[in-house]
């Protein structure tokens, strides 16, 4: 039943990022709600995490305490707190581009195809999240540096290096996950301060009432992609 | 054996060619020692790996050596493991061994040398040991990095229940280090002081991600860890089998075991090996695999099938004749010919087995639900004749085959269907009649039941009804009535008739049903007789009929408060006397009405017996509408005429009477009984359900009773309604009411004969004054239209004075006795010419009865409502003038005392000028020029107004 629920929200959270089905809302606000919405559920160690660690074993006690995030490896909220608004989007695309990467490669080691059902959800989810994420790029005036809609390439991440160790990756993918969950978390924060002080960008402020399918300015990822500047330690 | 020898020749050459080496050159032996020794680790599989060669051989020279290997751990003093290698050495040739070892490699430091020895039976002589080769070292700590901790061995793949070793190297010595099974400490031995080494020992399989093993330093963030997959047992493959269906290619299969575990690591082959050929494929499938038959194969088959895995191998095998497992296609070319009505041929076609194989086939024939098999032996093609098939009905047949000499498999089924060819009816249609009496005719209604499809043996395309007057055979006529209808309904004379019905399909006509319908209908008066039904139907039974009965048939209705009461029929033989009729339709209480008919020699049908139940009584359903009659002090009598008991659900075999009383014991002929409210009365039972009345006796006068009837069945009473409540009357008051009523009646009869007395006396002795209104002489008067001339109204007139007569108490006078007395008068208007003076005016008395309250001394108060004389008038009580007029000119009458003034009257004044009769004079006229009179009025009864007037007493009557 749980399952069920969850299904069903993950579907809901999907039909409303409505850049999925090929145009964005304009609509600031609804479109911040939304955003701040999905954050606060992709931050739910339920939708990943707790599932993962069940699967690979590591629920046991002195192994569960390592399972913590490794620090730098995700922006922490303060340097999320001070990128302006479009970095900050920036920021956001490409450090799920990188999420979505990683999950690819823990994919590979779980054997059961019911336990990969969690995965392929949270897969979903991150692409409809950077699809949003996109839409508000374009809300934003003035910006030259748009964020790309996804699917982004494989490419589009920094390729974790290769362990061989079955116990130490999966270690390491517990604590991706766990900073993963954390990353969200801060996310949602800086979206909810976004609709609480719509002024405070220091650079920009909304665009109103753009029109509908605006066009979208599609930059090579090769040549325009931001690095990431805040993925500073907490 | 020419080469043999020659090749035993150069061998024992050379060996001489050796020996005088030997002697001549070295003078002393030649030992064969293993040189280049070098030793690989694999890690992965914890392998040492070694190779070495032998250079001291002859060219081509070629001898059986046993090497002996050493391997050390740690420090090489320690010797773990010590192992004989037997093998065929060439000169020069790379030889190679591997050792797997239980520890890790990675766990401690190894060393391996070896030496050899000739182990030829040619050469006795060189059979000793060579020199020990120096100690080889593999060291894989050196190379592991500089990490703190490390455990081993990585990633490692075993199958449930096996025993493992784990170690873990650590770099610091001042660590505590801790390792953990799946959370639970493990303890280990201490190889070195930087490493421990933990045995598992019978590992169980948790996960399919596998087993987690980890130790921890007590001081830092150290924790490294290994994953040891643990696989379920690998299970050899089951129900091996292998199959052909043309002798060119055998189809195999087999059930894999379980699942290993969804390990991915874990990747299963399966191979199949024929030993009589030495082929070998491998298998596409996890679970089946063809093999293709060579033409000129034996037939023998010797299959090997081997399951592996990463971990383990598994192998079944499986020997037989390639014509012992032939499993045939299934029949082609599968026809059905020559249907007839109970024929029909069954062709068909098996692809051949050989040459000379004879296939076994099956026939099987399903219709109207039966089945029927047959077994035909065929070379290459089929045939078989299905008999004794019924006409018109629908069959499937199917065929499949076997080997005959081999059996090993049925074919597949292959199956047609067909249809056999109509013939005619086989069964007369079972035919019933009703007949009535209508206007002098006969309307028999004719009831055939249709024919089931054995008998029908097609579509009944209609059937035929011949009417023949037996009383003039030669008239006949024929009906024909299609389907679906099952009766019809013909008007006859009174002549007798034979009635012939026959079905008819597309082939032919059944045999004729007959029934015979009588001039007279022969319906005598019979009793009826109860039946009791039961869940199985009822059981009838009759007297058997002396003389020639052909038969007998029992007739109900299904529907009987139906008007088409779905009549329903039983044939029976004529020896039979009793039959059980059930339906489906019978319903509880639901009276059903049988009557069993003979039926003669001449096929007419005469009623035997009449026969009524119930297949399940129901208590009744209501109660009847019962009268209360000669309701005495003592007993009262009921009635229910109109109950109705045979439209009940049961048979009413009674009724119960309930009483109520305050008395505390029942009447005789009643017994207590509690109702379903726990009220406790008295219970009449009336035994007789014919009696429709019922008298309740023994009552106590002026007392209150309750009675409740209702009638019962075999099942029990009807439903409980509500009492009625019955008071009986007084001992005494029937007695009064014989006094009291003659008495009334007799007072009455009185009274109107003294009112036609008193209407006879005044009609002779004071007569009615005319009215003037009414007077002939009115119209003349109008119609001379003399205006001077009127008549004066008695309204218009104004009294002016009140004549008051005095009448002694006690004294009464006839009216014959009565004188004329001199009024008083009391003038009532002011003038004084009124009565003095002479003038225009004509003075009359006028008297106006009043009746006295009584016509004794008890007269007295006579109250008097304003309401009731709003009006002046003379026909209102006398009391209205004086009271219209004022309290200023008289005193009322109600204040006069009784006694002293008891009849009055008013003169009344008649003004000239008066107007409308119906209208009042407001202010009161001046008298002039008014005539006066007096006149007298009696007021009839029924004008008097109710409150002032009442019956004058007969000796009251005054004018």
């Amino acid at each position: 039943m749980l399952a069920l629920c969850d299904l069903g929200l993950v579907l809901g959270l999907l039909f409303l990022s409505t850049p999925a089905m090929g145009s964005c809302l304009d609509n600031y606000q609804e479109l911040l709600g939304q955003l701040q919405k999905q954050a606060d559920f992709m931050q739910h160690t339920s939708m990943l995490l707790d599932h993962y660690i069940s699967i690979q074993g590591l629920d046991k006690d002195g192994l569960k305490e390592h399972c913590q995030e490794r620090p730098g490896v995700f922006p922490s909220k303060d340097a999320l707190q001070r990128l302006s608004r479009q970095e900050f989007l920036q920021i956001l695309n490409n450090t799920l581009g990188h999420v979505l990467h990683r999950l690819r490669t823990l994919q590979k080691d779980i054997p059961k195809a019911q336990d990969l059902e969690k995965l392929n959800i949270a897969k979903l989810n991150i692409r409809g999240f950077k699809n949003n994420i996109h839409c508000m790029a374009q809300l934003l005036p003035g910006s030259l540096e748009k964020t790309e809609p996804t699917p982004t390439g494989p490419g589009a991440s920094p390729s974790p290096t290769p362990i061989s160790d079955a116990f130490q990756r999966r270690l390491e993918g517990c604590r991706f996950l766990h900073g993963y969950h954390r990353f969200m978390h801060s996310v949602g924060q800086v979206f909810r301060e976004w609709g609480q002080s719509p002024s405070r960008s220091r650079r920009h402020s909304p665009r109103r009432g753009l029109r509908k399918g605006t066009h979208r300015t599609h930059l090579s990822s090769r040549n325009k992609r931001l690095m990431p500047r805040g993925w500073l330690p907490r | 054996m020419a080469l043999f020898s020659a090749f035993q020749t150069t061998f024992l050459l050379a060996l001489l060619s050796l020996k005088t080496y030997q002697s001549e050159v070295l003078s002393e032996p030649l030992s064969l020692a293993p040189e280049s020794l070098e030793v690989s680790i694999d890690s992965a599989r914890q392998c040492l790996h070694l190779q070495w060669s032998v250079h001291n051989l002859a060219y081509h020279q070629e001898l059986k050596m046993v090497f002996q290997i050493e391997i050390s751990r740690i420090k090489t003093s320690n010797v773990i493991w010590v192992e004989n290698y037997s093998t065929t050495v060439k000169r020069n040739q790379v030889l190679r061994w591997s050792w797997e070892s239980q520890l890790p490699l990675e766990c401690a430091k190894h060393s391996v040398r070896m030496r050899g020895a000739v182990d030829d039976a040619q050469v006795p002589e060189l059979r000793f040991w060579s020199n020990w080769t120096s100690w080889e070292e593999v060291d894989v700590q050196s190379s592991l990095g500089h990490d703190p901790l490390f455990v081993f061995p990585k990633d490692k793949l075993v199958e449930e229940g096996s025993n493992v070793t784990i170690c873990y190297v650590s770099r610091s010595h001042q660590n505590n280090i801790s390792c953990y099974l799946e959370g639970v400490r493990m303890h280990g031995e201490q190889l070195d002081p930087n490493v421990c080494v933990f045995h598992l020992k019978n590992v169980p399989f948790i996960r399919e991600t596998g087993t987690n093993i980890y130790c921890k330093a007590d001081r830092g963030d150290v924790i490294k860890g290994i994953v040891l997959f643990v696989s379920k047992v690998f299970e050899e493959p089951k129900d091996f089998s292998c199959e052909t269906r043309d002798l060119k290619t055998l189809n195999c299969t087999w059930a894999p075991g379980s699942d290993a575990g969804l390990l991915t690591q874990l990747s299963q082959s399966y191979t199949l090996f024929e030993s009589f050929s030495g082929k070998k494929t491998l298998c596409k499938h996890k679970s089946w695999c063809n093999w293709q038959v060579p033409p000129d194969s034996q037939e023998m088959h010797n299959f090997t099938l081997t399951a592996e895995n990463y971990l383990r191998k598994r192998s079944v095998h499986l020997l037989f004749n390639l014509t012992h497992r032939v499993h045939p296609m299934a029949p082609f070319n599968v026809f059905v010919k020559n249907v007839s009505a109970t024929n029909a041929t069954m062709t068909w076609k098996v692809h051949s087995i050989g040459n000379y194989s004879t296939l076994l086939c099956q026939i099987e024939l399903y219709g109207e639900g039966k089945v029927i098999q047959q077994n035909v032996s065929v070379k290459v093609n089929g045939k078989h004749l299905m008999k004794k098939l019924e006409p018109s009905t629908e069959y499937a047949a199917q065929v499949r085959c076997a080997n005959a000499n081999h059996f090993w498999k049925w074919s597949e089924w292959t199956r047609r269907n067909f249809t056999t060819a109509e013939a005619a009816p086989s069964e007369a249609p079972d035919v019933w009649r009703n007949v009535k009496s209508v206007q002098g005719h006969c309307v028999v209604t004719l009831f055939w039941k249709p024919l089931s499809k054995l008998q029908a043996n097609g579509k009944i395309l209609f059937y035929n009804v011949v009417l023949e007057n037996l009383d003039r055979p030669s008239t006949l006529k024929l009906l024909s009535i299609p389907p679906p209808a099952n009766g019809t309904e013909l008007t006859l004379d009174q002549c007798s008739y034979q009635i012939r019905v026959t079905a008819n399909n597309s082939v032919g006509t059944s045999p004729a049903s007959i029934i015979a319908v009588s001039g007279d209908p022969g319906n005598k008066e019979v009793e009826e007789e109860r039946v009791k039904g039961t869940e199985d139907g009822f059981c009838l039974s009759w007297k058997p009929q002396p003389g020639d009965v052909t038969g007998y048939v029992v007739e109900w209705c299904e529907r009987p408060g139906d008007p088409l009461c779905d009549l329903q029929w039983k044939n029976l033989g004529p020896d039979t006397t009793s039959t059980v009729v059930s339906s489906d339709a019978f319903r509880p209480g639901v009276r059903y009405n049988f009557r069993i008919y003979g039926i003669s020699t001449e096929r007419i049908p005469y009623l035997l017996e009449k026969k009524t139940g119930y297949s399940q009584e129901l208590v009744p359903s209501d109660n009847p509408q019962v009268l209360m009659s000669n309701l005495t002090s003592y007993s009262f009598t009921l009635s229910w005429k109109d109950y109705a008991a045979e439209s009940q659900p049961g048979f009413v075999r009674g009724y119960s009477l309930y009483l109520k009383s305050k008395a505390a014991r029942c009447l005789p002929g009643s017994e207590k009984a509690v109702l379903s409210d726990d009220s406790i009365c008295c219970k009449y039972k009336i035994d007789n359900p014919k009696q429709k009345t019922f008298v309740v006796e023994n009552l106590q006068p002026a007392s209150f009773y309750e009675f409740f009837l209702t009638p019962y069945t075999s099942v029990g009473e009807g439903p409980q309604g509500a009492f009625t409540k019955v008071t009986t009357p007084d001992e005494y008051s029937h007695i009064l009411i014989r006094v009291i009523l003659p008495m009334i009646f007799s007072i009455l009869l009185i009274m109107i004969l003294c009112y036609l007395k008193s209407q006879w006396m005044k009609e002779k002795c004071y007569p009615d004054i005319p009215d003037p209104y009414k007077s002939s002489v009115l119209s003349l008067i109008k119609s001379k239209e003399n205006p001077r001339l009127t008549i004066m109204n008695v309204k218009d007139c104004i009294p002016d004075a009140i004549e008051v007569i005095n009448k002694q108490e006690g004294t009464r006078k006839s009216l014959t006795e009565t004188e004329p007395t001199k009024p008083t008068y009391l003038y009532l208007l002011p003038t004084e010419k009124s009565h003095s003076g002479p003038g225009p005016c004509i003075c009359f008395e006028n008297f106006t009865y009043n009746q006295a309250a009584s016509d004794s001394a008890s007269c007295g108060h006579v109250p008097v409502t304003p309401k009731a004389q709003p009006q002046l008038g003379l026909l209102t009580s006398s009391e209205n003038g004086p009271k219209a007029l004022g309290k200023n000119y008289v005193n009322s009458l109600g204040e006069i005392p009784a006694g002293e003034t008891n009849l009055n009257y008013v003169s009344q004044l008649a003004s000239p000028m008066c107007g409308d009769k119906s209208s009042l004079p407001t202010n009161p006229p001046e008298p002039a020029l008014c005539s006066e009179y007096k006149t007298q009025m009696a007021i009839p009864m029924g004008l008097a107004s109710p409150p002032s007037i009442t019956l004058l007493d007969e000796g009251e009557h005054d004018h």
